[in-house]
């Protein structure tokens, strides 16, 4: 299996289930900032049409062995579930359920559509400030290495800053912010 | 001969830091979005490959599944770093 052929199942299960979606991830980095590899497929989901994660487990029976039991995050106590592909190599899945955090529910409203010519399909991604502001929250040393890259490839004259500053007010991660675009070199 | 400058070694270092750094920047700003997200595909599937190879190698094995095998148990011990103290099996009593 390649990571495009689980990626696409994970896409179509949403689909076929009506379950909006959203993948995340170094995916949604790789879009806007520096590509790198990952070592699984992050996807959102809409709790809109009721039970999400269990239909789409469902849908994957046999592609993916999920884990027993859900996680929350302990920054915004977001569930979580993570899978594995069941066959080689063992890529992880994780699909998080879209709750009432107000960041989380403006980026998923906020989410754009793209087609992949990997993956031959439609798929919803976030904005590029999006992006930057939940890899600054998030903080973890690549986290934060993420959100420069975006910045650094996009340019902050394109994003839309004062977005990306509201937010990073409201989540006390401005230092962040500020440590990140020192972090960019002259590019002239 | 003089010990060298650590001021000069640690400027030069960072000079040179950056320079592969803006590299990276300008490469990937002239890649349109579709060919960034194509790369993190080819990326990936390239990784798993070389870890694989390198499992097996390092474990002087030729069964492909023993390797993959090996490949989970460093990704889990990876995770379990990069994910220590993240997340909990339950909500706090003051959320449910």
């Amino acid at each position: 299996m390649t990571i495009e052929q689980l990626a696409t199942a994970v896409l179509d299960a949403c689909e076929k289930e009506g379950v909006h979606h959203m993948l995340t991830g170094a995916f949604a980095h790789g879009l806007y900032g520096i590509p790198r590899s990952t070592k699984d497929v992050d996807v959102v989901l809409s709790v809109a049409s009721g039970n999400p994660i269990e239909r789409v487990v469902r849908r994957l029976e046999g592609v993916v062995q999920f884990e027993q039991q859900v996680k929350f995050d302990t920054l915004t106590w977001g569930k979580r579930l993570v899978g594995e592909s069941t066959g080689m190599p063992p890529f992880k899945i994780a699909l998080f359920e879209l709750f009432d955090d107000p960041f989380v529910q403006s980026q998923f409203q906020r989410r754009r559509r793209m087609f992949s010519t990997q993956i031959q399909r439609e798929t919803w991604l976030p904005t590029p400030e999006d992006v930057v502001v939940q890899k600054l929250r998030w903080g973890r040393s690549k986290d934060l290495d993420d959100a420069r890259d975006v910045l650094a490839v996009q340019g902050p004259e394109t994003l839309d800053m004062p977005y990306i500053e509201k937010w990073c007010a409201l989540h006390g991660t401005v230092p962040r912010l500020l440590e990140a675009l020192a972090g960019i070199p002259p590019l002239d | 001969m003089n010990p060298p400058d650590p001021d000069l070694a640690a400027a030069e270092l960072k000079a040179m830091q950056d320079s592969i750094y803006r590299e990276k920047i300008l490469r990937a700003r002239r890649q349109t979005p579709e060919e960034r997200l194509a790369d993190v595909f080819e990326l990936t599937n390239s990784v798993f490959t070389r870890m694989h190879e390198g499992a097996m190698w390092q474990a002087g094995i030729s069964d492909e599944r023993q390797g993959w095998d090996i490949v989970r148990k460093r990704l889990a011990r990876l995770r379990q770093v990069y994910d220590a103290g993240r997340f909990v099996n339950h909500l706090p009593a003051a959320l449910q």
